[in-house]
């Protein structure tokens, strides 16, 4: 596939991360995104694991497959997914460390425990964010699948900004130990952005695309990252040109409506800004493998300009 | 219509939804029926800010919304920056108690940190709100979560982990009544197993700190959890309404009837469910004339009612959802909001009670 060097960089560069952080404000269609994002990366090669935090497991439903329960759970070889808990990771992490049983087990019955792990602050990001690393490196735990990137689909916006700033406060807070070593190592993880992309998730209407200006903005002056990548989702298609009536309530006038609504919005976005920005269209398709498909082959053709690939 | 005496109407629902529109044009509506009305929202967009003049002025304190009504509205903006600092200066019994808590490493820590901390917020402003009892009626539009019950429960959370009395007594067998390190520790097998693990795992400093805190923090704690749980209180009382909001879409109905479920059975009254943004149904041939987006948006009308039918399937015809049309533009300037508490006051024929 001859595609130019600078058009192909933004395909590439996703695929060369170890951890795609997707976020974005709620009902923008994040989840799909994050299933459309780890089609792509295992399309081109990598071995992805798709993580969704939710407690009410959906992310599934987009990949064709049952709910993974918790479990790392193989979709095609080379893509996975995972519903994963934080309080999981924290009590399989004190069982592997505690490795007497007896001891585990009072450990994890005890309320001082279950108080801290429960609310402590910090501790849910650094457990979720380790068990990433640990899915691409070996290391704090060790486990049976090894992949090349991690694709998460984070929670919405303040909290996705909240779970990539937890591993720096902790580090400031955490000295020693192995989770004052943890939180240095991802601390070191999620600033570098050769290591760790972030992906923000828009609709083209003025709430969520707000919002996506001042999560850019707060990652900036927080974080000292800037979001690689925005795409933004559910973009109705262009328009046949003429004048809307005032009072003409029919799909035509609705259609050109939210049309305009969408222009003036990515007109916004994209001077505003820094990263690359890709469209994903509305598509007259349910949620499910057949959607995302349809807007891998999208995002591909966006992000390397090649041609729509046929499927296989 | 009869002046209500403090009811509460809070507007739940996932992200994305439109809840703090709905919120607004709710308490517009309050307002034109004559009630005292103030709106509290979470994160109106820079328009709707405008419109409501909830501008910068209006966090955390409450300001007039010009309107033609024979009621008064009035709308806050909860302020995010307000953190805990605030509420530690306010409730600590003195100066030098609150110092002690504010200086402490992992208080600092915890403030900037504490997942739901807007949550909390929102429920220590709503009780002060209700405390000052100068409203007929608060709108309260709820945080933005992923979960829509995610607001009821952070604050039990945080709660919980502050609950000083539990972990005060567990980091006890270090540390002096000062937050000293004691020269040796006596600590029964369970203790030592559990408190030693801890150290391994986040040193003794952070102990220290944690020990020194939670002993800080003690005289306040009992205040914080009596103001938790008269705004629970509040929330279950047959003069709060709980009104549900959800998109459209057959994949959303699960969800809805989820929370729905789990409202009533926290003992909350639970009032009228809103479809919201559900696009219209397109005449075929319409749609036919309009080329791709007319399929398109035929295609949406179809999945938008099939969602609502199955929604009210599932529930008895008193419950029956009501559903609101997806605005080309989501509305703002009080003329727009206005049209919208028009056609809600259409729907639900007034306001819920």
């Amino acid at each position: 596939m001859k595609v130019g060097r600078a058009s192909a960089d933004a395909a590439a560069r996703l695929a060369s991360r170890q951890l795609v952080v997707v976020t974005g404000k709620g009902g923008v269609g994040k989840s799909a995104v994050a299933a459309v994002l780890g089609r792509m990366l295992h399309r081109v090669g990598r071995r992805v694991l798709v993580l969704e935090l939710d407690p009410r497991e959906s992310l599934h439903q987009m990949l064709g497959v049952a709910p993974s329960g918790g479990e790392v759970l193989e979709v095609e070889p080379g893509l996975f997914l995972q519903n994963l808990q934080p309080r999981k990771v924290l009590d399989d992490y004190v069982r592997e460390h505690l490795r007497v049983g007896p001891l585990a087990r009072r450990v994890l019955a005890s309320p001082v425990y279950r108080h801290f792990a429960a609310g402590a602050p910090g501790l849910k990001e650094l457990a979720v964010l380790g068990h990433a690393l640990s899915m691409v490196e070996a290391g704090w735990m060790k486990h049976r699948v090894r992949v090349d990137v991690v694709v998460l689909d984070a929670p919405a916006t303040g909290h996705g900004a909240s779970l990539l700033a937890a591993p720096g406060l902790a580090a400031e807070v955490i000295e020693h130990g192995p989770f004052g070593r943890l939180a240095a190592e991802l601390s070191a993880f999620v600033s570098d952005p050769a290591r760790c992309g972030i992906v923000v998730v828009t609709t083209a209407e003025e709430m969520p695309a707000d919002e996506a200006l001042d999560l850019a903005a707060m990652l900036e002056a927080r974080l000292h990252r800037v979001p690689e990548l925005l795409v933004v989702n559910g973009v109705y298609p262009p328009c046949p040109d003429g004048p809307v009536e005032r009072d003409d309530q029919g799909p035509l006038a609705l259609w050109r409506r939210r049309r305009a609504v969408n222009d003036r919005e990515l007109g916004r976005l994209r001077a505003a800004w820094r990263g690359r920005l890709a469209e994903l269209p509305l598509l007259p398709l349910e949620r499910g493998p057949a959607l995302v498909e349809a807007l891998r082959a999208r995002l591909a053709q966006t992000l390397t300009g090649a041609a729509v690939e046929g499927t296989p | 219509m009869s002046r209500p005496r403090g009811s509460l109407l809070v507007v739940v629902g996932s992200g994305g939804v439109g809840k703090t529109t709905l919120a607004a044009a709710l308490g517009l509506l309050s307002a034109r029926a004559g009630a005292h009305t103030l709106v509290m929202t979470f994160d109106p967009s820079h328009r709707l800010k405008d419109a409501l003049g909830v501008g910068e002025d209006a966090r955390g304190r409450e300001v007039e919304v010009p309107l033609v009504a024979s009621g008064k509205l009035e709308a806050s903006l909860l302020d995010t920056r307000r953190t805990f600092d605030d509420l530690v200066a306010r409730y600590a019994p003195d100066e030098q108690a609150a110092r002690r808590i504010l200086s402490n490493r992992f208080y600092a820590h915890l403030s900037g940190s504490l997942a739901g901390v807007l949550e909390y917020m929102a429920v220590e402003r709503l009780f002060e709100v209700a405390a000052g009892a100068c409203y007929d009626r608060v709108v309260l539009d709820t945080p933005p979560t992923r979960q829509a019950l995610d607001f009821l429960e952070a604050p039990e959370r945080i709660l919980g982990f502050l609950d000083s009395g539990a972990l005060r007594i567990a980091l006890k067998p270090w540390f002096d009544e000062r937050g000293h390190l004691r020269p040796t520790a006596r600590l029964g097998l369970i203790g030592r197993n559990v408190e030693a693990f801890l150290d391994r795992i986040v040193g003794l400093e952070l102990l220290r700190d944690m020990a020194e805190f939670f002993q800080a923090f003690g005289p306040l704690f009992d205040g914080f959890r009596r103001r938790a749980t008269e705004v629970r209180a509040l929330l279950r009382s047959p003069r709060t309404l709980f009104v549900l909001v959800s998109g459209p879409g057959e994949e959303r109905v699960a969800d809805t009837l989820f929370f729905a479920r789990r409202l009533r059975e926290g003992g909350h009254r639970l009032g009228p469910l809103v479809v919201n943004r559900v696009h219209p149904l397109v005449d075929p041939a319409a749609a036919a004339a309009a080329g791709e987006g007319g399929v398109l948006l035929s295609w949406l009308g179809e999945r938008d009612h099939r969602g609502t039918a199955a929604l009210r399937s599932l529930l008895s015809p008193g419950e029956a959802p009501i559903e609101l049309p997806l605005l080309p533009d989501q509305p703002t300037g009080i003329d727009a909001l206005g049209e919208l508490a028009d056609l809600l006051d259409r729907l639900l024929g007034g306001l819920p009670a």
